[in-house]
């Protein structure tokens, strides 16, 4: 009984011993288990990229105010310097406020231009890339009501017809501090079709980039495959959205400068309706000024920070 | 006989013991310790603060460690703390900033009062290592021991580079403060 105990105990000292030969850096990295600050942060800097949301959610009690403005087109028809290259024109117009309710879910509202379209949406954060884990995931879920008049009689014949839902599941990855790459799937459910034979739900896949080129500029790539799922037999050319850009970060601000063929800005507007092409002259410039506004002032006074 | 035999045993135990809580009580450490720093310029005064430090000290080789992840430090504001670790430190490529030097006093850790020290040794941060003498304070109380420390970080000295946009709204020598109670590590 006794002889067996002393044995533990001779166990019980070698390890204790062992411990102690540890020099101070083995200690550290034995108590460091700092997994909790894994998560790789910043993998865009902005909520959307050019027209597609990007992973990011509002940090939490964050208020983002977002203007986008989309101008004419550049060349074709409507372009040429009788529009200063499009600049006379408003295409579409978004103003639009996000709220981080938490650090992961952001709620946001805003109003197009466009079909004079409210959108209300909930995006969350459902997975963080860190160390171990390769990838950043978002679900993002969008309700759009046209608030215009007809534009011919019973075109809304039900009062549900002026409503639409966008769905979309956003997969990115930060492969260094520079590059970043977004995937997305998304289905634009629709009371009515475009036109008669147009399908109501519309599948859309989505590529983004963004690559860093100054610590506080960026190139931004964008691209949405909303014609799948679209029948050949159309009257209009529906066009998949391209657009290309420059992102400038000025601490609270996010400038991004784009050119896109997608005249809207609001996916319940754009996914379905992209008749413009790059080919014909239908790119257009564009720009989104974001302001960040932090509402909750933490009491903790170790990180009360002033601004005089 | 056996009488004997256990009294020997209890002998063979007790010399057993008496180094292992000799030394048990020589190594101290926490991995809550309190850590902080403070920007000042005339524009803004920026402050933030982690709990997540973790320290050692080993008062046989007089060794001593600090170490943050530079993702723990709390901002007011959110995109404040985005920046910070985006922007100035580059917290993924480099996650912590840690402290390891050796006191340059011999303390008895075993008596309770306060003892003004200095450590020497080298301040890693942002992957610069700097050679660093740190003054500090340690407070020995019922065989926990508290370090605190006050000590300045130039911004140039780990190439942190203040754009010139900002420059007038982050100091160019970051006040840092540590505040660690450490309690004897056993094992």
């Amino acid at each position: 009984m006794i002889s067996t105990k002393i044995k533990s105990l001779f166990i019980a000292l070698g390890i204790s011993s062992s411990a102690l030969a540890q020099d101070a850096d083995s200690l550290l990295n034995q108590l460091g288990g700092n997994q909790k600050h894994d998560a790789l942060t910043a993998t865009f800097k902005a909520s959307r990229i050019i027209f597609t949301q990007s992973t990011e959610t509002e940090k939490k009690y964050d208020l983002n105010f977002l203007i986008s403005h989309r101008f004419g087109d550049i060349g074709g028809d409507f372009g040429s310097s009788h529009t200063l290259w499009g600049l006379d024109i408003a295409q579409d117009l978004y103003i639009g406020f996000d709220y981080g309710i938490t650090s992961k879910l952001t709620a946001g509202i805003g109003r197009s231009k466009h079909n004079e379209l409210y959108n209300f949406f909930l995006k969350q954060k459902m997975l963080e890339q860190t160390k171990t884990f390769p990838v950043n995931a978002t679900l993002f879920a969008q309700a759009g009501i046209i608030a215009r008049e007809e534009n011919s009689v019973n075109e809304f014949a039900n009062g549900s017809d002026r409503n639409s839902y966008f769905l979309q599941a956003l997969v990115s990855r930060k492969f260094s501090s520079a590059f970043s790459l977004q995937g997305s799937v998304g289905y634009l459910a629709r009371p009515v079709g475009s036109e008669a034979n147009d399908e109501k739900g519309l599948l859309s896949l989505g590529l983004a980039g963004r690559l860093k080129v100054t610590k506080r500029m960026a190139l931004v790539g964008d691209y949405q495959f909303s014609n799948i799922s679209r029948p050949d037999n159309l009257i209009n050319t529906y066009y998949n959205s391209l657009g290309a850009g420059l992102e400038i970060e000025t601490g609270g601000h996010v400038f991004a400068l784009n050119f896109c063929n997608a005249p809207y800005i609001n996916e319940n507007n754009y996914i379905a309706e992209t008749l413009k092409s790059w080919t014909d002259g239908g790119v257009r410039f564009g720009f989104t000024i974001s302001r960040n506004f932090t509402l909750h002032k933490s009491k903790n006074p170790d990180i009360n920070s002033k601004i005089y | 006989m056996n009488y004997l035999k256990s009294i020997k045993q209890s002998f063979l135990l007790a010399a057993l013991f008496c180094p292992f809580f000799l030394q048990a009580q020589s190594n101290y450490s926490t991995r809550n310790g309190k850590i902080s720093f403070f920007s000042s310029t005339p524009l803004e005064d920026i402050k933030a603060a982690s709990n997540n430090g973790t320290a050692v000290l080993l008062s046989k080789t007089k060794d001593i460690a600090f170490q943050v992840p530079i993702k723990s430090f709390q901002f007011e504001k959110g995109l404040m703390q985005e920046h910070f670790n985006e922007n100035y430190m580059e917290s993924d490529k480099y996650p912590v900033a840690k402290f390891k030097g050796k006191l340059n006093q011999d303390i008895d850790l075993s008596k309770n009062g306060e003892y003004d020290v200095t450590s020497t040794g080298t301040l890693s941060l942002h992957g610069v290592d700097k050679p660093r003498t740190i003054s500090g304070k340690l407070k020995v109380s019922d065989g926990k021991v508290q370090l605190i420390s006050n000590f300045n970080v130039a911004c140039v000295d780990h190439n942190i580079k203040i754009p010139t946009i900002v420059i007038a709204k982050v100091a160019e020598i970051i006040a840092v403060k540590v505040d660690a109670v450490l309690t004897p590590l056993t094992k």
